[in-house]
Parts: C-alpha cells; sequence; structure tokens
C-alpha cells in the first residue's frame, strides 16, 4: 500500500459566476486555487455588454441621455450628469446656477443610495445580513424623493442638456431635510453593527491591500484610491457644477485595504450628507434651463469631462463631426478600471477573501460591460 | 484591560444585536404589502403610456405631428395619418408603441406640443407575450385591464 | 476644429523633445492635446510619465476613420497628481500598423488596449494577453468600426421578431 505522502497535491481551477450571488451580477472569475490559496485569477466580463458606445454613434445627443442610466444603473444619476456636463462642454453652455445647485443634491443623494446599496451587498456576502435590510430601507426613501422629482427610482433621467427638465416639486425640501435627519443617526446605527464588530474587522482587515502607488498605476480611481492615503477627489481637485462653493473634506485612510475602503465610504455618506445641507441652503431662484438649441449640433470638436461618480473617476470622451450624432463616445468607466486590480489583489488571498475584496471594489457589471 | 473585558462579553457584537434589536417595535417595519395595498406612485412616475382624449367629444387630442416617433431614441412609436379633405387637418388613422422596448424616459411625452401622449402612474403592465406589449389606439386610449387576483 | 494652438512649458518640453514627432500640439475647449507620429507614441507617454509626473492613464481608446488611409487614431488621456491637470495625446495609423503596447508604462493599459482590440482590431505589439474582452471569444468583426451597421441589425431584428414596421 502506498503510503499517504505519495498523494500529490496539484492547482485546481475553480470557475466561479457568472451566476454566483457573490459576483454582484454576471462576472464570471477563474481561479486558479493552491489549496484555498488563489495564485491566479483572470476575469471573464462581458455577459452584460450592450454597445453603449456603438449605440451612442447612432443617436443623437438628446436621445442618448437616457442610455447612460443603464450603464451604472445604480447611480444614474450620476451617470447623467456626467453626459449632460460633457455635451455642455461640447457645446459651450453652462446650466444656470439654480440646475447646478439642484444637481449637486441630487448627485449627492445618489452618492448615498449607491454606496448604501454597496455597504447591503458586500456586508451580505460576508455572512452580515441586516445591514442589507436597513441599506435598502435607507435608499428606499431616496429614490422615493427621485422618483417625485423626476418619476423614475432607478433609471432617472434626472437631468438635460443644458439644465434640468423639471422644476422641483413642492415636498421635495421638506423630504430630503427630513431624510438628511434620519441618515444621520443610522449611520450611527450602522457604526455600531459594523465598524467595530469583530467579524467585519476580521474578514475585512489586510484583505486586498492596494497601495497608492498601484492604484496610481492600474488607474484605480474613488474610494479605493483614497482609502490607500491619496486626497484625490475630483470635486476638490477639478470642480464641477458648483462643488468648489461647498465646504466638504475628503475622508482618507492610510490602510489600503478593505476595511479602510468600508470607513472611507462611510465618512463620504457624512460628507454628503453636509453637502445636501448646506445646498438645501442656497438653492437659487431663477431658471432651470440654459439657452440649449432644439436640435443639437455641436461644432467639430473633442472634450473630456469626468465627474467623481460614486465608484470613482466616470468620463466622457466626445468627438463630435459637427452632426447629429457624436462621431465617438467613449466613456471611461470606473468600475471597468478598478475591477482589472482584482487580478493583482487577489493573489496570494483566500477564497473567501476573493469575496470581500470584489465586494470592497464596488463593481457594477452594468458598467464594466457597457 | 478594557479591551479584554470587550473581547470576553463580545461587547462589540452585543452593540450591533441591539441595533437589531430595536427595530423590534412595530412601527418599524416598513414592508409594503404590494398587491393587497397598492402603493403610492409620485405623481411625475413614467409609467404605462396613455393618448389622451379630449373629455368634451371623446376625440383624440392628438394632431398626428409625428414629433413624439422622431423623438425616441429606440424609435417604437409610429404614427399613422391621413390629411382630411375637408379640414385639411392630419386625422390619426393608427399609433403603435411598442413597450418591450420603451425604457420609459419620457423623452416623447417631453416632445408632444399638446399633451396628448402622456406617461401615467400605471405599472401594472405585464403581458405574457411580447405581441401583447404592442399597444395599439385603442389600448393606448383606455389603459391597461390588469387581471384582478383574488384569494 | 476650432482648435487653438496649446503653448506652455510642456508643450515646450515635448516640442524640443521630440522636434519632427509632435505633429500638433492644439487644445480645444481649455483642454490640450498633442498628436504624434505613431512610432513615438510610447516614448511621448513614457516621457511624460518620467519627466512630467503624469502618473494616471485616464484612459486609452480609439476611433475608427475609414475613409482616410490612416485610418484608427489612438487618444491617451494621461493625469498627473502633482499638476493636477489632463493632456491627451494622438496618433494616426493605417490598419497595418500595430502600435507598441503602453500595458508596460501603466498596468491599467492591460485591459483598455484588450477592450481596443476587442472593439476596433487593432494589435498592440508586446500586449501580454491580447484577446477579446466584451465580446465573445468567437465573435467575427469589430463592433465599432464605421462599418458595422447596429440600425440595420435593430430594424431586422424588429422585423423579424415583432412583425411591425418601427425600429431604428
Ligand atoms: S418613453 Fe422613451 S423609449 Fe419609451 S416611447 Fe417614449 S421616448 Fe421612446
Ligand atoms: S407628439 Fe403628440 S400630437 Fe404629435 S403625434 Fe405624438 S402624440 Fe400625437
Amino acid at each position: 500500500m502506498e503510503s499517504v505522502n505519495h498523494l500529490e497535491t496539484s492547482e485546481m481551477v475553480l470557475n466561479m459566476g457568472p451566476q454566483h450571488p457573490s459576483t454582484h451580477g454576471v462576472l464570471r472569475l477563474v481561479l486558479k486555487l493552491d489549496g484555498e490559496r488563489v495564485k491566479a485569477v483572470e476575469c471573464v466580463i462581458g455577459y452584460l455588454h450592450r454597445g453603449v458606445e456603438k449605440i451612442g454613434e447612432n443617436r443623437t445627443y438628446t436621445q442618448f441621455a437616457p442610455y447612460v442610466d443603464r450603464m451604472d444603473y445604480i447611480s444614474a444619476v450620476s451617470n447623467g450628469l456626467g453626459y449632460c456636463l460633457a455635451v455642455e462642454g461640447l457645446i459651450g453652455v453652462e446650466a444656470p446656477p439654480r440646475a447646478q445647485i439642484v444637481r449637486v443634491i441630487f448627485a449627492e443623494l445618489n452618492r448615498i443610495a449607491s454606496h448604501l446599496l454597496w455597504l447591503g451587498t458586500s456586508a451580505l456576502d460576508l455572512g452580515a445580513m441586516t445591514a442589507l435590510f436597513y441599506c435598502l430601507r435607507e435608499r428606499e426613501e431616496v429614490l422615493k424623493i427621485f422618483e417625485n422629482y423626476c418619476g423614475a427610482r432607478l433609471t432617472t433621467h434626472a437631468f438635460r442638456i443644458g439644465g434640468l427638465q423639471y422644476e422641483l416639486h413642492d415636498t421635495f425640501e421638506a423630504e430630503t431635510r427630513a431624510f438628511s435627519e434620519m441618515f444621520k443617526k443610522r449611520l450611527d446605527e450602522y457604526d455600531q453593527l459594523l465598524t467595530n464588530n469583530p467579524i467585519w474587522i476580521e474578514r475585512l482587515k489586510g484583505v486586498g491591500i492596494l497601495t497608492a502607488e498601484e492604484c496610481k498605476s492600474w488607474g484605480v480611481s474613488g474610494p479605493m484610491i483614497r482609502a490607500a492615503g491619496l486626497a484625490w477627489d475630483l470635486r476638490k481637485a477639478q470642480p464641477y457644477s458648483g462643488y468648489d462653493q461647498f465646504d466638504f473634506d475628503i475622508p482618507t485612510r492610510q490602510g489600503a485595504d478593505s476595511y479602510d475602503r468600508y470607513l472611507v465610504r462611510i465618512d463620504e455618506m457624512r460628507q454628503s450628507l453636509r453637502i445636501i445641507d448646506q445646498a438645501l441652503e442656497k438653492i437659487p431662484s431663477g431658471a432651470i434651463m440654459a439657452k440649449v438649441p432644439k436640435v443639437l449640433k455641436p461644432p467639430p470638436g473633442e472634450v473630456y469631462v469626468s465627474i467623481e461618480a460614486p465608484k470613482g473617476e466616470l468620463g466622457y470622451y466626445i468627438v463630435s463631426d459637427g452632426s447629429l450624432h457624436p462621431y465617438r463616445l467613449r466613456v471611461r468607466p470606473p468600475s471597468f478600471i478598478n475591477l482589472a486590480s482584482l487580478e493583482k489583489m487577489a493573489v496570494g488571498a483566500l477564497v473567501a477573501d476573493v469575496v470581500a475584496i470584489i465586494g470592497t471594489i464596488d463593481i457594477v457589471l452594468g458598467e464594466v460591460d457597457r | 484591560m478594557l479591551e479584554t473585558i470587550k473581547r470576553i462579553f463580545l461587547l462589540d457584537l452585543l452593540q450591533g444585536l441591539w441595533v437589531t434589536f430595536k427595530m423590534q417595535r412595530t412601527s418599524n417595519i416598513t414592508t409594503e404589502e404590494y398587491p393587497k395595498e397598492i402603493p403610492k406612485i409620485g405623481e411625475r412616475y413614467r409609467g404605462a403610456p396613455r393618448l389622451n382624449i379630449n373629455p368634451d367629444n371623446s376625440e383624440t387630442l392628438c394632431i398626428g405631428c409625428d414629433l413624439c416617433a422622431k423623438a425616441c431614441p429606440e424609435n417604437l412609436i409610429v404614427v399613422g395619418t391621413e390629411r382630411n379633405k375637408e379640414t385639411r387637418r392630419l386625422d390619426l388613422t393608427y399609433f403603435t408603441y411598442d413597450l418591450s422596448r420603451c425604457m420609459f424616459c419620457g423623452l416623447c411625452e417631453d416632445a408632444c406640443p399638446v399633451d396628448a401622449l402622456e406617461l401615467t402612474q400605471d405599472f401594472e403592465m405585464a403581458s405574457y407575450t411580447r405581441e401583447g406589449l404592442i399597444w395599439d389606439r385603442q389600448m393606448l386610449e383606455e389603459g391597461p385591464r390588469p387581471t384582478k387576483y383574488t384569494r | 476644429m476650432a482648435t487653438e494652438a496649446w503653448e506652455d512649458s510642456l508643450s515646450g518640453h515635448l516640442h524640443s523633445k521630440f522636434a519632427q514627432a509632435i505633429l500638433k500640439t492644439e487644445s480645444f475647449r481649455g483642454q490640450p492635446f498633442a498628436e504624434t507620429t505613431p512610432s513615438e507614441f510610447h516614448n511621448v507617454v513614457v516621457f511624460l510619465r518620467d519627466d512630467h509626473a503624469f502618473d494616471y492613464l485616464c484612459d486609452l481608446t480609439a476611433l475608427d476613420y475609414p475613409k482616410d488611409e490612416a485610418r484608427f487614431e489612438l487618444v491617451a488621456i494621461l493625469y498627473s497628481f502633482t499638476h493636477n491637470r489632463r493632456v491627451r495625446i494622438k496618433t494616426r495609423f493605417p490598419e497595418s500598423f500595430h502600435p507598441q503596447s503602453l500595458s508596460d508604462v501603466y498596468l491599467a493599459a492591460n485591459w483598455l488596449e484588450r477592450e481596443i482590440f476587442d472593439m476596433f482590431g487593432i494589435h498592440f505589439a508586446g500586449h501580454p494577453n491580447l484577446k477579446r474582452i466584451l465580446m465573445p471569444d468567437d465573435w467575427q468583426g469589430f463592433p465599432l468600426r464605421k462599418e458595422v451597421n447596429i440600425l440595420d441589425m435593430d430594424q431586422s431584428w424588429v422585423q423579424n421578431n415583432l412583425g411591425i414596421e418601427s425600429g431604428q
């Protein structure tokens, strides 16, 4: 009989997804495993590819606006904001001050909604089920404000090129103030629920480290790069839509691991509330729509405009040849580029940690695949 | 020392459990009992389309200008018109609206100069077939009739 | 394009360092961009990263001009954390040319170049793993090239599957 010592170990290839509860959509990972350790990982994406960029070349500028909502469908408002700013940059108009402030409020509400869904789902991945229910409950309040304002909860199509389509509804201020009041307390509850929870800390501390230098090289942006200690936020670095009028901080951490990304996002929600509170105080009156021709025909040219979306730097590179349709409409998707760094972070981690790492990258497959 | 006590008695965990426990109060329940209770929908909600008719003479408000069809990114509206010899206006002959490809963006509604086409608060428009989602003029004027289920 | 000349110390450095290889330095709506010869593209990007702290590749993308001899345009959008500014570096080349991969300069270029290959069929020389990323592996053609017409595809899909005339 051969002794047990002769049993050989070999590497195993494991397919995770595309239908897997913790991959947040249809992401497939091919993991090369040595026991529990990941030796290599390859992301297989494209299951949700709809060719948004190609669609953009075949629609007029106005018609394309609703499609951007469907990329990162968790934060449709930010997508719409980026797109409107890009086209406005191309034709050289600026939204009126009232529209700008309203846009900021909605973008920040959306950031909260996005981070909430992130918090809920990634906590669920790691076994903390209750957080999901609370997060969804609070997110519902944000979605209700969206619904009352523009008539849709997720794919909002809230902004138009040149300003806003809808005037604020009567109850808007009261609703938003009530939300902001309520949410401050709720954030403290999340803190009690998770921040010091030993299991939560154990699962996230030191997992998925990506230093600032690596972040730069991988093109990673958003909360991930801030968790690596780089206070880089486009709202401050290259303010758009009147963000320079507000007083807020860029939360950063030094640990560069999953736990710090969690803390950064929680802090970001607090900062968003600060911005919302300030903005509510100073919504100017006046027009909500700049003078934009009905038939939009930008001059030949090209612009790259990027905003700080909840997931990172969301950029639009639009090339116009002077016709009704964009000649090229490129979206710089934060999720896509952030996800690429998984191939670095997951190496050497445990299989269970891969779940945590995917969670804290905060991807939306609709945006990864476009 | 404090750390050890915290660890032994799992104080941090208990703190979290306390948060969960507080949610026991019935006033904290926020679940909507959907089919039993129809939820309150926002006034501007963009749901099932409707082609408005003039309440006085039940004629359609649509003037057949085709602007909605031109505005739609998915190009799913087809407006059929005929020039009326007497009034020299366009008469609507048919109107198809393919809900199966609609994304409820509201661009058609914004484009309509006479507010004939409107996205209403109706959201129950499921159908068993794709064909069932292609609405004709009659359907658009009367609105969807969702099956009422009772126990 | 109603562009203005881009003249500051950075464009001056580019000109003095690469001379003939910089075809133009212009700006539109305050956003500067430079066009280089395809063979120097890689070197220009490395120069900007090493000597001018453009250490972040925002985006790398391509455009298709099927009517021109130099059919493809490659655009790299670079950002510098130190100077808080963006520049775009572009280059034009025909289909037969294989630009050198930037994946040794920025790790982010790895996936971005795969996407460009997937969408335009541009081959990057020296890319470690150049294969399709978004489209299925057995897909024929390159979707973002101008000859691919999705409107016709849409139209026939609607006619075949829904039996109605509307469609793009
Ligand atoms: S809501 Fe949008 S997609 Fe639907 S018919 Fe109107 S314009 Fe077209
Ligand atoms: S835009 Fe209004 S009036 Fe014109 S065809 Fe459409 S529904 Fe009729």
